[in-house]
């Protein structure tokens, strides 16, 4: 018979990540294609660039909202205590998979927390620049070229943090995604990744 | 004029950082040259704009100036612009012919992120093709002169054209064609200079002792080119003293977009041999 499995995540909590994820990849694409000429084809995708650069700033809003959201339903336990900063510091262990030198996390791990904040502040400069290039006749030009440059930026940050996230949540630790998808995961990986979470809270 | 429309820079394009003419260049560069002097304010080169350009006729409200509309638009590519400004004791038209000036360095190219919307030829031309525009906008705030104008119904920007048309042909502007005085001169840009000079020269004579050549060097000297009677008052004449094709932030963004593709890859490449080096971690399952 095999473990029962953990509750992770809830239905809404999987929806917003996705809303959030596939949306962000869309945009990312779509923003590429406005920053890299070579890259200009990709808002073929979307329609052509006139269409794409219609539904970028329309997509970003509902980006936005779920950043906005996840914001909401997360931010209570992202909040880091004293083991998340001995977690900081055991860093290159966690990375080397040498688990014995890793403090044990909770239902998210020091570098969880960290990217959800870094992931807020990335959301808020998407949101308030995109916000001033959709609708450029309210903005002279050094502040629109000003959002430009930050919007830029973030997306840089944002892409980052993607490459990281998905190689993390995929490859890199099996049984991670499924948590994402169907909100359980097994025993076994709560165990590893999230020791002082397993079980503790598997009602949520 | 076979060589006429030779193109220089396409928007989105590596022409944008390697105009074409350093690696083949050949053919006339033509330039406007609008003596401020001489202008009596009769509007005729807005009419005659309109009219060859088959721009569409905007009502227009009289909000207390000899001006005939309050702002550019994508209508209206050619305004005068009669600002009132005292000179000592007397009351002075600054007249500013307000219309693209067709940069050598355009910063509505340099910002524009679609392939062939905005295209320089080697004539000086600068141009848009609304075909390939995706009204993004960023032409307008990449222009130091604030000229181009979005059209809300066809989503597009647009500006003037230099009559590329007329142009091609052999023929002058339309507002050229039409000022009565010569105010506005068209021809090669080095006899325009010449010209400006000989102009200069005669308003100093005149007493204007400030009397100048706008041809900024921000953006690599303009195809439309003024002599103002009072260059030491460049802002009333709604003229930026040191415009730029490119403005801090977005030499910045270009640094930024340079680092920024390779930064992406280094962080594929790194997720890559991370997995390479350490493997997945996998849970072990107790049954």
């Amino acid at each position: 018979m095999p473990t029962p499995l953990i509750h992770r995540f809830s239905l809404l909590e999987r929806l917003v990540h996705w809303v959030v994820g596939l949306t962000f990849v869309v945009l990312l694409g779509t923003g590429l294609a406005f920053a890299y000429p070579s890259l200009f084809w990709l808002t073929t995708l979307l329609g052509g660039g006139a269409a794409a650069r219609v539904l970028h700033p329309q997509i970003g809003a509902l980006f936005g909202v779920g950043i906005l959201v996840m914001f909401g339903l997360w931010v209570r336990d992202m909040f880091l205590d004293g083991q998340d900063r001995a977690w900081l510091g055991a860093i290159k262990h966690y990375a080397a998979h040498d688990r014995e030198k890793v403090p044990p996390a909770g239902k998210y791990n020091a570098g969880q927390k960290l990217f959800f904040w870094v992931q807020s502040i990335l959301g808020i400069v998407f949101v308030v620049t995109g916000g001033m290039l959709w609708f450029p006749e309210s903005f002279g030009a050094a502040w629109l070229n000003t959002a430009r440059l930050l919007h830029y930026a973030a997306t840089l940050g944002g892409g980052l943090f993607l490459i990281v996230h998905v190689y993390l949540g995929t490859v890199a630790y099996p049984g991670t995604a499924r948590g994402m998808i169907e909100g359980k995961v097994t025993p076994g990986w709560a165990k590893l990744h999230h020791p002082r979470w397993s079980g503790d809270r598997a009602d949520r | 004029m076979p060589d006429s429309l030779a193109i220089k820079r396409v928007s989105a394009t590596s022409s944008a950082l390697i105009p074409l003419d350093s690696l083949r260049s050949g053919g006339p560069v033509y330039s406007k040259l609008v003596d401020i002097s001489k202008c009596i304010g009769c509007k005729g080169c807005e009419v005659a704009c309109k009219e060859w350009n088959d721009l569409k006729v905007e009502q227009t409200t009289n909000f207390g100036s000899f001006q005939s509309h309050q702002d550019l638009s994508s209508n209206t590519w050619l305004l005068m612009r009669f600002n009132e400004v005292e000179v000592g004791e007397d009351l002075s038209w600054m007249i500013k012919k307000d219309a693209c000036l067709h940069c050598e360095e355009p910063g509505c190219l340099f910002s524009c992120p679609a392939p062939g919307a905005i295209v320089q030829y080697q004539n000086g031309i600068v141009d848009f093709n609304q075909d390939n525009c995706i009204g993004c906008q960023y032409c307008v705030s990449g222009c130091p002169f604030d000229i181009p104008r979005f059209d809300k119904e066809t989503k597009t920007v647009a500006k003037c054209n230099m009559c590329i048309d007329r142009v091609e042909s052999g023929l002058e502007p339309a507002c050229v064609k039409t000022c009565p005085t010569n105010a506005i001169e068209w021809g090669i840009k080095d006899d325009m200079l010449a010209q400006a000079e000989k102009k200069v020269e005669r308003l100093n004579e005149r007493g204007y002792e400030h009397a100048a050549l706008y041809n900024p060097g921000g953006v690599g000297g303009t195809h439309m080119m003024y002599v103002v009677p009072h260059g030491d008052r460049l802002e009333d004449y709604s003229l930026p003293a040191h415009p730029s094709a490119s403005p801090g932030q977005l030499r910045g963004l270009n640094v930024l977009q340079r680092i920024g593709s390779y930064l992406l890859g280094f962080g594929v490449i790194s997720a890559f041999v991370h997995f390479l080096a350490v493997g997945p971690e996998t849970p072990e399952e107790t049954t």
